[in-house]
C-alpha cells in the first residue's frame, strides 16, 4: 500500500532528524546522547501504556477518555502507597513491589469497569455528556486522591526501593538507571502482546471490526456491549499499570495525570485515531521528541519549562499539519 | 399615539422580566440592607474596607464574575453545542494581560487600564477565532483536545515565567482609585454587577436574533443546519470569540478583585467551575448560568466548615471540589437538564395535565 | 401458531430521532420464498430491515421470527436467533482479510469449516483473495463477501439491503445466480432497487410508499401491473 509507505517514510524522517539533532546536540557526548535516547524511549513506554487504551477504547467506542492520566496517576499512588505501608516492611521488598503492581492493576481495572457500566453506558445516545463526565471523573479521581494522600509529592526513597531500581549501568561513562531499561522492556513486551492480541484472536478480530463499524458487528450477533465494556476496562488497567511501573522513577503527584494525558492524546492524534500501529509508533516518537527538547532546553537555553510544553505544542503542530495523523483515515 | 405604544412596550418588556429585574433591583438595594440590618456601612467602616455589609459585596462580587464566566461557557457549550476544556484560558489570559498593562509596562493606571482591556479582549478574541479555525472543521472532540492542551501550556508556561514571577505571581497596585476595590468596594460592586446584566442582556438578545437561531440549530443537528445552507463554521467561530472575550473580561475583574495576577487564574479550577456551573444549573437555558454560578459559589462558602455525622468528621471546605464532581456526575446521569432545565420541565408538564 | 411464515411484520412504527420514518409497514415472509421490498427512495425499505434487525427499533407494531418475538431484543439476540443481515454500501470490515471477515460471523467454533464448501462454490473469488484485507476487493467481490457473511452461521432469515447496487451487469447475474443458489438453504428478504433484478429473484413482492406497506403479491401478477408499477415505482 503506497499510503503506508510513505506514512513510514515520514516516520522515519522524524525518528532519524530526532536522532541527529540529539547526537549534533550533545557535541559528541556520546553516553549523553544514548542517555536522551533511552530517556526517550523510557518516556514513550508511559506514553504508550496511556495512549493504547486511549487509542483503542476512542476507535471502538467513539470516546476520548480524559480520565485516562488519571487511571495512570492512581496507579502510581496506590503502587506507592503499598510499598510503602508500615504493614508490609517485613515483606521482602522484591515480592512487595509485584504484588503493589498488581493490586495498582487491579484497581485500575475495577474503577474502569464501575466507569464503563455505571457512568457512561447510561449515556452512548449523548455522546457530549460522556465527554464531559470523564473530564469530570479525571477531576474526583484528582480530588480524592488529594482527600487521601494530601498535596505533597511522594518520591521514592531510595532506602527501601526495589533492588533493580538502585543499581545503573554505564553507557559511553554515563549513567542510566537499569529500572528504566526494564521498564522499556516491559512496554515493548506489551506492545507486541497487545499487537497479537489485536491481530491473532477472536476477540481481537472483533475489536478491529467494531473500529470499523461496531453496528454491523452487532448484526452479527456479537453483544458489542460487552466487548466495550472489556476494552474499557483492560485500558483503564493497562494505563493503571503504567503507573505503577513508573512510580519508582517518577514518585507519586497530582500533576501526573494531565502530565501524562496530554502526551497520550499527542500520540493518539499523531498516530491517528484508533489505529494501534500508529499508537505503538507515536509513543515512541512522541517520547524521543520530549527527552530531546529535554535535553537541549537544559543545555543550552537553561530551562525546564520548554520540555513541559513540548507535549501540546507536539498536539498544536499535529492538528495544524496533519489533523488525520500518520495512520489515521479521517478526523471529520 | 406612538408615545402611548412605546409605553405599552415598554410595560411588555418590564412584565416579562419581572423576575429579573426584581432580582436586579434587590442586588441594587443588597448593601444597603445589608448594613441597614447590621448597622455596618457599605462604604466600609472607618475608612477601611470591612464589616458585614463589605464582606458580602465581596462573596457578591465573586458569584458575578463566576456569573459572567459561566454564561460565557453556556454561550458555546449550552447554545451552540461546543465542548471546550479550556476555558481558564481566556480568563487566565486576559487577567494576564490587563495584570501586564497595569503593572509591567508602565503606563499610568488608567492609559493602562484601558489599554489592557482592549488588548485582553482583543486578544482572547482572536486566540478563541483561531483555534476554532484549526480544530472547528474535524470532529467536536478536537476542539475539546485543543483547548484542553492550550490552556494547560498556557498554565505551565505562566507557572515558570520569570517575567511574571513565575510560580507567586505579581500583585496590582497601580489601580485608578475608581475601580480599586479596596478603596471603593460598592462602586466595584455595581461595576461587575453592570457586566453581569450587560452580558446577561447581550446574549439573550443574540440568541433570540437570527444568528443565535442558527446557533440553537448547530446544537441540535449541525448536519441539517449544514443542508439548509448555512456555513456553521462562521457561526462556531462567532460564539466561540464571542465567548472568549466574554471570559477575558471576567478574567480582568477577578484580578482587579484579588489585585493579584498569577497561574492560579489559568488552572483547571476556571475551566471545571464554569462547566459544573453550566451543567447543574441548566445547559442552554438563559438563568441556569446565575443558578450554578450562585447556587455553588454561596454554598461553597456557606458550607465551609466542618460537620460531624456521628463518628464522621467531614470538612466540607477541603473536599469541597470533591464534592463538587460527586454532584456534577450525579446532575449528569439523573438531571442532565439542570436545575433550570428540570424545573421548566416538570412546571410545563404541570401545566400541560392541568390545561 | 403460523408456521409457513418466518417472518411476520405487523403494521410497525418506527422513528428516527424526531421522524417518524415507518407509519404502519406489515410484511410477511413465507419460509422458502424469496420476498422483496420495493418502493422509492426514501420510502422506509431499509428503515424496514434495520427495524426487524434491532437496529433502528419499533416503537409500535408487532415483529416475530417463527412466532418468537423480535420486538425490545438487541440487535445481537436478533441475529443470534437466526437473522442474518447484509446490510447496503457493502458494508464488510475493509481492514480485516477475508478469512477475518468470514472468522467473525461465526456463532460456534466449526461455522466457517462447515460453510466454506459451500461459500467456495458460489464465491469462488473469495478463495482467491482469502488473505488479502476487504477494502483490497472489487466492488462485486465485497458484496459477495457481505453475502457469504451471512452464510457462514445456520440463519433462518437473510436481510439484504440493494445487492445490485453500483455493480457491473456481469456481476449482478452472478449474484442473482448466488442469492437463486442460496435461497434453497434460507429464507430471503430483499430490498432492491432494479426492477428488473427484483422480477427475476423475488417470488412475491411488498411495496412500501411514504412508510407504510401499501400493496403485496406475487412477484409472477406484479410485472403484468402497469397500473400499480406505474403509480408506486415509476418505471415502465
Amino acid at each position: 500500500m503506497p499510503q503506508t509507505r510513505s506514512t513510514l517514510m515520514i516516520v522515519m524522517a522524524l525518528t532519524l532528524a530526532l536522532l541527529l539533532f540529539s547526537f549534533f546536540t550533545s557535541r559528541g557526548d556520546l553516553g549523553s546522547f544514548g542517555t536522551t535516547i533511552l530517556s526517550g524511549l523510557f518516556l514513550g513506554m508511559l506514553y504508550f501504556l496511556v495512549a493504547a487504551g486511549l487509542s483503542i477504547i476512542f476507535g471502538l467506542m467513539d470516546i476520548l477518555n480524559f480520565a485516562q492520566g488519571a487511571y495512570f496517576m492512581t496507579g502510581a499512588y496506590i503502587t506507592f502507597a503499598l510499598f510503602h505501608l508500615p504493614a508490609f516492611q517485613g515483606v521482602d521488598a522484591n515480592l512487595r513491589f509485584p504484588s503493589a503492581v498488581a493490586a495498582a492493576t487491579a484497581v485500575g481495572a475495577l474503577l474502569g469497569l464501575l466507569l464503563e457500566r455505571g457512568l457512561l453506558r447510561p449515556l452512548y445516545a449523548r455522546p457530549i455528556f460522556q465527554l464531559v463526565l470523564t473530564f469530570g471523573v479525571a477531576i474526583i479521581f484528582g480530588e480524592a486522591l488529594k482527600a487521601i494522600w494530601g498535596t505533597a509529592a511522594f518520591s521514592w526513597s531510595p532506602i527501601n526501593s526495589f533492588g533493580i531500581h538502585q543499581s545503573g549501568f554505564e553507557i559511553f561513562g554515563r549513567q542510566f538507571g537499569t529500572y528504566r531499561l526494564f521498564v522499556i522492556a516491559v512496554g515493548l513486551v506489551l506492545i507486541v502482546l497487545i499487537g497479537l492480541l489485536l491481530q491473532r484472536t477472536r476477540t481481537g478480530i472483533i475489536i478491529r471490526a467494531g473500529v470499523e463499524d461496531s453496528e454491523m458487528v452487532q448484526a452479527l450477533g456479537i453483544n458489542v456491549r460487552a466487548v466495550f465494556t472489556m476494552v474499557f476496562t483492560l485500558g483503564c488497567a493497562v494505563a493503571a499499570f503504567g503507573g505503577a511501573i513508573a512510580a519508582p522513577f517518577l514518585g507519586a503527584n497530582l500533576g501526573m495525570g494531565n502530565a501524562f494525558l496530554l502526551p497520550a492524546i499527542a500520540v493518539v492524534v499523531l498516530g491517528g485515531l484508533g489505529s494501534y500501529m500508529g499508537t505503538a509508533i507515536g509513543s515512541l516518537l512522541v517520547g524521543l521528541a520530549v527527552a530531546v527538547v529535554a535535553k537541549f532546553s537544559t543545555e543550552f537555553l537553561n530551562q525546564t519549562v520548554w520540555s513541559s510544553i513540548t507535549p501540546m505544542l507536539l498536539l498544536i503542530l499535529i492538528l495544524l499539519l496533519r489533523p488525520s495523523g500518520l495512520f489515521g483515515k479521517e478526523s471529520r | 399615539m406612538a408615545n402611548e405604544s412605546r409605553l405599552a412596550s415598554w410595560r411588555r418588556v418590564v412584565q416579562e422580566n419581572a423576575p429579573y429585574l426584581a432580582i436586579v433591583i434587590f442586588l441594587i438595594v443588597f448593601p444597603h440592607l445589608v448594613g441597614w440590618i447590621t448597622g455596618d456601612s457599605p462604604f466600609g467602616v472607618g475608612g477601611r474596607p470591612r464589616g458585614q455589609s463589605v464582606f458580602w459585596q465581596s462573596v457578591l462580587i465573586e458569584v458575578f464574575i463566576l456569573t459572567i464566566l459561566t454564561m460565557s461557557y453556556n454561550l458555546i457549550f449550552g447554545f451552540t453545542g461546543v465542548i471546550s476544556f479550556g476555558h481558564a484560558l481566556f480568563f487566565g489570559l486576559g487577567g494576564y494581560i490587563l495584570g501586564g498593562a497595569l503593572e509591567l509596562v508602565g503606563l499610568s493606571p488608567e492609559v493602562g487600564l484601558l489599554a489592557g482591556v482592549a488588548v485582553g479582549v482583543i486578544v482572547c478574541g482572536v486566540l478563541g477565532f483561531a483555534m476554532g479555525l484549526v480544530t472547528l472543521r474535524l470532529r467536536g472532540v478536537y476542539f475539546a483536545i485543543f483547548t484542553l492542551a492550550i490552556a494547560e501550556m498556557f498554565f505551565i508556561y505562566f507557572g515558570r515565567l520569570p517575567l511574571t514571577n513565575a510560580e507567586d505571581g505579581f500583585s496590582l497596585n497601580a489601580l485608578p482609585d475608581l475601580i480599586n476595590p479596596t478603596r471603593n468596594r460598592l462602586t466595584y460592586y455595581y461595576l461587575t454587577l453592570f457586566f453581569v446584566v450587560l452580558t446577561f442582556v447581550f446574549i439573550r438578545r443574540l440568541m433570540h436574533s437570527p444568528t443565535g437561531k442558527v446557533m440553537l440549530a448547530i446544537r441540535e443537528n449541525e448536519g441539517r443546519a449544514q443542508t439548509i445552507g448555512f456555513n456553521t463554521l462562521r457561526y462556531k467561530l462567532l460564539a466561540i470569540s464571542l465567548s472568549a472575550m466574554m471570559a477575558s473580561g471576567a478574567g480582568m475583574l477577578h484580578v482587579i478583585l484579588n489585585k493579584k495576577v498569577g497561574p492560579e487564574i489559568l488552572g483547571v479550577t476556571y475551566t471545571v467551575d464554569p462547566l459544573l456551573m453550566t451543567i447543574i444549573g441548566g445547559v442552554g437555558t438563559f438563568s441556569g448560568p446565575i443558578v450554578g454560578a450562585a447556587g455553588l459559589h454561596l454554598s461553597e462558602r456557606v458550607l465551609n466548615r466542618q460537620f460531624v455525622i456521628g463518628p464522621l468528621t467531614i470538612d466540607v471546605g477541603q473536599n469541597w471540589s470533591l464534592i463538587l464532581g460527586l454532584i456534577f456526575v450525579l446532575v449528569v446521569l439523573v438531571f442532565p437538564k439542570g436545575i433550570i432545565g428540570t424545573w421548566t420541565q416538570w412546571r410545563t408538564r404541570r401545566r400541560s395535565s392541568i390545561g | 401458531m403460523d408456521t409457513s411464515h418466518v417472518l411476520e411484520v405487523q403494521s410497525i412504527h418506527t422513528f428516527i430521532g424526531q421522524f417518524h420514518i415507518l407509519e404502519g409497514v406489515t410484511v410477511t415472509v413465507p419460509r422458502g420464498s424469496i420476498t422483496v421490498l420495493l418502493g422509492r427512495n426514501g420510502a422506509g425499505k431499509t428503515t424496514t430491515l434495520r427495524s426487524i434487525m434491532g437496529l433502528t427499533p419499533p416503537l409500535q407494531g408487532s415483529i416475530t421470527l417463527n412466532g418468537e418475538s423480535l420486538i425490545g431484543l438487541a440487535p445481537y439476540r436478533i441475529a443470534q436467533m437466526g437473522v442474518g443481515y447484509v446490510p447496503e454500501h457493502r458494508a464488510i470490515f475493509k481492514d480485516l482479510t477475508v478469512r477475518e471477515n468470514l472468522i467473525i460471523a461465526q456463532r460456534s467454533a466449526r461455522d466457517l469449516e462447515r460453510r466454506s464448501d459451500l461459500i467456495f462454490e458460489l464465491f469462488p473469488d473469495l478463495a482467491k483473495f482469502y488473505h488479502l484485507p476487504g477494502g483490497n476487493l472489487s466492488g462485486g467481490q465485497q458484496q459477495m463477501l457481505a453475502i457469504a457473511r451471512a452464510l457462514v452461521p445456520d440463519n433462518q432469515l437473510l436481510l439484504v439491503d440493494e445487492p445490485s447496487e453500483g455493480l457491473a451487469p456481469v456481476i449482478i447475474e452472478q449474484l442473482i445466480t448466488a442469492i437463486r443458489r442460496l435461497s434453497e438453504q434460507v429464507t430471503v428478504l430483499l430490498v432492491e432497487q432494479n426492477f428488473r433484478v427484483a422480477s427475476l429473484l423475488a417470488d412475491r413482492y411488498v411495496i412500501i410508499d411514504d412508510g407504510q406497506s401499501v400493496a403485496s403479491g406475487l412477484m409472477a401478477e406484479l410485472v403484468h401491473d402497469e397500473a400499480l408499477i406505474q403509480k408506486y415505482l415509476g418505471v415502465a
